[in-house]
């Protein structure tokens, strides 16, 4: 029988799932009955932390929580997840990094709230080859600074998908890396809402998939003036692949002085990859802004002779290439965290 | 050392060479010279192993091997250099870092040792030194942004460091100016030894009068049509290719 919670999942015909048929790829079973596990490494000093699943929420959780914009997802993941986790930097507090695990099958959440002047980097990894759901909300306040990367390994047949909402204060900052190697259906979906004045994000990633899928659907929303964003999103597809990259940015009626900005890129290696990129805007204030450009190509053959003639085999000549072409993407904070998965994906679609 | 014999080349369904013959040998010099369209690049294409530049009958000969039958990379390792009349850019690749996974993709290729990054840069500033490559040059992504004469003297340098056996050179002398042409000149004169041999593609005498061949060939419509010594260069100049074709004829 089909569940309730199943047929709330959005089918390929809704707009923004049209390249992630999330309810075929689930099938009846849905995101099944059990659930994911949030794990945190040491715990930095400043870094107060609450496991959802315990009594007692403090008023810091309850608060915020459930209170973000959601997708239908992620509505599903809040009424049905019983676990994870809520982090708090207080005022004026900065805190070095922590790492947060997301394993195990299931539904699962998270919470995360900078108070103002606060600051933090949060390293966020995917385990397992399980089908998970996860439902994130962060709450940046004025001034807070949130460096946050992204790490979400090859999963097999696994169905994972993940929705970060996130509401930024006067002059907040987010930068965020996403390092993505799809699985059956992989899909990250961002609403980042800029609600204060001088707020900014920053969004790169890269993707490196071999017959795999993975998605990156995003919603940047320009509440008011003089906010800021950029994404930068660079993709590999190899095999019988699908890279999709969705970023819709919309600008509210007199947010004036807004500067946005979105590029995805891709190379598709054979011919049954797949890139569909979709950058959107709109604009409801008069002075912004705004631009967005999208590329799918092969890689240069130019290049590739180049590079052959000069002593490089074809192998080494495609990988020297494709790393350079997504190395362009990953900022400074998150080259350590995710280059050796870069590099062992890229070895994997250059054999 | 080079032994080409009644070449044709396809490119897609065209016909571009049609029987070239020519024979080179260790330590000399050689120009080909020929209009735009007579079949320059897709000769010195075709010797690098280019993708796509079909050889459909004749033979290459490189020391005693069929070249059309190696990989580019198996034809560098061999000793075969070209320099390109369009080095491309490559974003995101450093010069350095380029020269360095070259040299030793070469070497490997050859079963010598590979060299650590401080041995490749030693080596590197003592031959960019002359062709007055700076280190901030190197330190910038491969021949993005570079001038038409700074990518020029990148392939001159990456000829010294990389000390072919055979070298052909299509069109270095393209977009010079005089200076840069004198500088690419004493790099590759530099290079003149009785074990290599050069091959200078171009289309105009005036980069004959700083590396003097010892044969220059004249291609015209996929054949060679006329040849001469060092003197043909001037004739050409004097006559034009059209005249000198028609004599030939």
């Amino acid at each position: 029988m089909t569940s309730a919670a199943v047929i709330a999942l959005p089918t390929r015909r809704v707009e923004e799932w049209k390249y992630s048929d999330l309810r075929a790829a689930l099938g009846d079973e849905g995101f099944g009955s059990g659930f994911a596990r949030a794990a945190l490494g040491p715990l930095p000093q400043g870094l107060e932390c609450f496991y959802l699943d315990d009594a007692n929420r403090p008023a810091w959780v309850t608060d915020v929580y459930g209170t973000l914009k959601s997708n239908t997802v992620s509505a599903v993941s809040l009424a049905l997840a019983k676990g994870g986790v809520a982090l708090r930097v207080r005022k004026n507090q900065a805190v070095e990094a922590v790492t947060l695990n997301f394993s195990g099958a299931g539904h699962v959440r998270a919470l995360l709230v900078l108070e103002e002047g606060a600051s933090l980097t949060l390293h966020e990894s995917l385990s397992g080859s399980d089908t998970r759901n996860i439902g994130f909300e962060i709450v940046l306040g004025a001034n807070a600074q949130l460096n946050h990367v992204r790490l979400s390994p090859a999963a097999g047949a696994a169905v994972q998908v993940e929705e970060v909402a996130i509401t930024l204060a006067r002059h907040a900052r987010y930068h965020f890396h996403n390092a993505a190697f799809g699985s059956k259906l992989s899909r990250l979906e961002m609403y980042i809402a800029l609600e204060g004045e001088g707020a900014e994000a920053h969004l790169t990633g890269v993707c490196v998939i071999n017959n795999d899928h993975a998605d990156i659907t995003t919603r940047m929303h320009h509440a008011v003036a003089q906010t800021h964003s950029t994404q930068f999103f660079k993709k590999v597809a190899a095999g019988k692949s699908r890279a999709v990259y969705q970023g819709k940015v919309s600008v509210a009626v007199g947010a004036d002085g807004v500067d946005s900005r979105q590029t995805a890129k891709a190379i598709l290696l054979g011919s049954q990859a797949e890139a569909d990129l979709k950058p959107e805007l709109e604009i409801l204030a008069d002075d912004v802004k705004c631009a967005h450009g999208a590329a799918v190509g092969d890689l240069d053959a130019d290049s590739l002779f180049y590079l052959r003639a000069r002593g490089l085999s074809e192998n080494e000549a495609r990988n020297l290439l494709l790393h350079a072409f997504l190395e362009e993407a990953i900022p400074e904070m998150a080259l350590g965290l995710v280059l050796d998965q870069v590099n062992d994906a890229l070895e994997r679609v250059s054999a | 050392m080079l032994e080409i014999k009644n070449l044709h080349v396809k490119v897609g369904d065209k016909e571009i060479l049609k029987g070239l013959n020519l024979s080179l040998a260790a330590g000399q010099v050689h120009a080909i010279m020929g209009p735009n369209g007579s079949g320059k690049s897709t000769l010195s294409y075709v010797l690098a192993g280019r993708a796509g530049y079909d050889i459909t009958q004749g033979t290459i000969t490189y020391n005693g091997e069929d070249l059309g039958a190696l990989a580019p990379e198996a034809r560098a390792a061999k000793g075969v250099f070209l320099a390109m009349q369009y080095p491309v850019e490559i974003p995101g690749v450093t010069t350095m870092m380029f020269l360095k996974s070259a040299l030793n993709a070469q070497r490997r290729a050859r079963g010598e040792k590979e060299l650590d990054a401080i041995g490749v840069l030693k080596i590197v500033r003592q031959k960019a030194a002359t062709l007055n490559v700076s280190e901030e040059m190197l330190k910038r992504a491969l021949n993005v942004g570079f001038s038409g004469g700074e990518k020029k003297r990148l392939e001159i340098l990456q000829m010294k460091l990389f000390e072919p056996k055979l070298a052909i050179l299509d069109e270095t002398d393209s977009g010079l100016d005089i200076d840069a042409l004198k500088l690419v000149a004493e790099g590759v004169n530099s290079l003149r030894d009785p074990s290599r041999a050069m091959l200078v593609i171009t289309h105009y005498q005036r980069l004959l009068d700083y590396i003097v061949p010892d044969r220059i060939h004249v291609l015209a419509k996929g054949k060679i049509v006329a040849e001469g010594g060092k003197e043909l260069a001037k004739e050409l100049e004097a006559k034009g290719y059209d005249q000198i074709i028609k004599d030939a004829a």
